[in-house]
């Protein structure tokens, strides 16, 4: 928009300097805008889509059972070979994981776990804040697995956060979903 | 005890002058930073105190910590002159400045200024001109290739662009008929000098762009292909002294700009205090300083020089000319 402004005037534009106001005046635009900046970790945290592949999650169904059953397509299918199935047979007599490791540090999240999955029990959650500081605690066994969070309702949020140095969890907190959560990207001025 | 008592005002001045000039680059700073931030959408500092209010106070100690360098090369006797030498002018500079009208403190008549000269413009203009000195001896005694590049260019900058800088002032000193600042602003009531000397301020104003060496003139600290220019090897307190001149610099260009073309501390609206209106002018300038700064890219030193001797020169004398055949 600028630009084209500035090639009508030609010439005598440029004697005008109108080449350098449009720069002015753009930049003065940005100088009045809201800011885009998110202040991660200790206020605020931007909550991903519903779409996001993150650190996975084992689905269970109303009486607290998982949903798998260990049928090792998810580790078979698993390019980088990250998941680890051992099955056994449960005092009801289904088949179900003993073991379910998944070593997030091998694991691309590329998300074919969840699609070859027949029983609707591994999925990729919200959950990206998987650094830590000793590589064995990036494999993560069933248990985990169950606890963690699963997908973004209210995706593509940013909510209020606080930073718990030295706290248990391994995330940053983030307060309840709506009230004070608002969405990022409706601040982000569009390409003019 | 009455040469204690006519002394004393001006003692008092000169302490509130200098307290304040020392202390102004941290405000400046923050508010430089803060420009650029939302320039480019950021928030820019936020975590020490409010909105990043302390944060220069922060880098200040961090700067007087560090390790106060000095390259086994170097002339060291010059190396420790230099900072000194490029700081003096600015503040010799704001003796000259007015501030207001005279005003009555305890049945005295006080001056808003250090001291009031006939040849005041005259004054500032040949000082400023002796910053030149404190980037010629940082180049030369830092005995570094980086550093004398830059402080060579800066020197061919600033004199270059002196020349058209003080022929764009001698418009308004015709208009004037003085080239006492308290006169010029006088002389302004009414009708600002802006309005009838657009070219000598379009002159002035980017000629003292390259003087204070600001964006889009900063060829001598061009990061890109002189390292940081003349103060290179400079580190910690010596460096913010060269920090602090540089920003005195553009406050002192400011005011000019203000003094010489927007009417000084004429046209305050009826609330507020003359020097107050007058301060407000000089921030203004201080952030369409800072505003270029962070929109235009850096000219190339040919067209740098280019524009100053084919451009800036012969619109200078240009101006001078008709002016002068108007006043006839």
């Amino acid at each position: 928009m600028a630009r084209t402004s500035v090639k009508k005037a030609g010439w005598i534009g440029r004697v005008f300097f109108l080449d350098l106001l449009a720069g002015l005046r753009l930049t003065l635009r940005y100088m009045f805008s809201k800011t885009v900046t998110h202040r991660y970790p200790d206020h605020e945290k931007w909550v991903p889509y519903e779409r996001h592949r993150g650190h996975h999650f084992i689905k269970t169904n109303d009486e607290g059972d998982v949903n798998c059953v260990a049928c090792e397509l998810c580790s078979q299918i698993c390019p980088c070979d990250c998941i680890t199935v051992i099955p056994y047979e449960n005092e009801k007599g289904d088949r179900r994981p003993k073991v379910f490791d998944i070593n997030l540090a091998r694991c691309l999240y590329c998300g074919l776990c969840e699609d070859a999955c027949p029983a609707d029990a591994i999925k990729l959650g919200q959950e990206y804040e998987v650094a830590c500081d000793h590589r064995p605690k990036l494999v993560v066994h069933l248990e985990d697995l169950v606890a963690a969070p699963r997908k973004a309702e209210d995706g593509g949020q940013l909510r209020p956060a606080r930073l718990e140095p030295g706290g248990k969890r391994r995330s940053v907190a983030t307060a309840a979903a709506g009230a004070e959560s608002h969405d990022w990207w409706r601040h982000i001025r569009k390409g003019k | 005890m009455e040469y204690v008592l006519a002394l004393l005002p001006m003692l008092v001045k000169m302490a509130i002058v200098v307290g304040v000039l020392l202390l102004l680059p941290l405000p400046l700073t923050w508010m430089e930073r803060k420009i650029a931030a939302h320039i480019q959408q950021r928030p820019g500092p936020m975590r020490v105190g409010w909105h990043g209010l302390l944060q220069p106070l922060a880098d200040a100690l961090k700067l007087l910590t560090k390790e106060d360098h000095i390259p086994a090369e170097a002339d060291r006797r010059l190396f420790a002159m230099a900072p000194v030498v490029a700081l003096v002018p600015p503040f010799l500079v704001f003796t000259a400045i007015p501030f207001g009208e005279p005003v009555q403190v305890f049945g005295t008549e006080v001056t808003l200024m250090l001291s009031d000269m006939n040849v005041g413009l005259l004054f500032i203009l040949a000082v400023s001109g002796i910053g030149v000195f404190g980037t010629i001896l940082a180049g030369w005694a830092s005995n570094s290739k980086y550093a004398v590049l830059g402080s060579l260019r800066s020197i061919a900058q600033m004199i270059s662009y002196e020349i058209p800088m003080g022929f764009s002032v001698i418009g308004v000193v015709m208009l004037a008929n003085s080239m006492n600042l308290s006169r010029i602003v006088a002389a302004q009531e009414g009708l600002w000098n802006v309005v009838v000397q657009p070219v000598g301020f379009f002159v002035f104003f980017i000629a003292g762009l390259a003087e204070a060496q600001r964006i889009p003139f900063d060829l001598p600290e061009a990061e890109g292909d002189l390292g940081a220019g003349y103060h290179t090897e400079y580190s910690g307190i010596r460096f913010s002294l060269f920090m602090l001149a540089e920003y005195l610099v553009v406050v002192m260009l400011a005011a000019l700009n203000v003094l010489l073309f927007f009417g000084g501390w004429q046209g305050s609206p009826f609330f507020l205090p003359d020097t107050v209106w007058f301060l407000l002018k000089i921030g203004f300038f201080v952030w369409v300083f800072m505003w270029f700064r962070f929109t235009f890219p850096r000219y190339r030193y040919d067209q740098l020089m280019t524009i100053g001797w084919k451009v800036l020169l012969p619109l200078s004398l240009l101006n001078i000319l008709v002016s002068g055949i108007l006043m006839l």
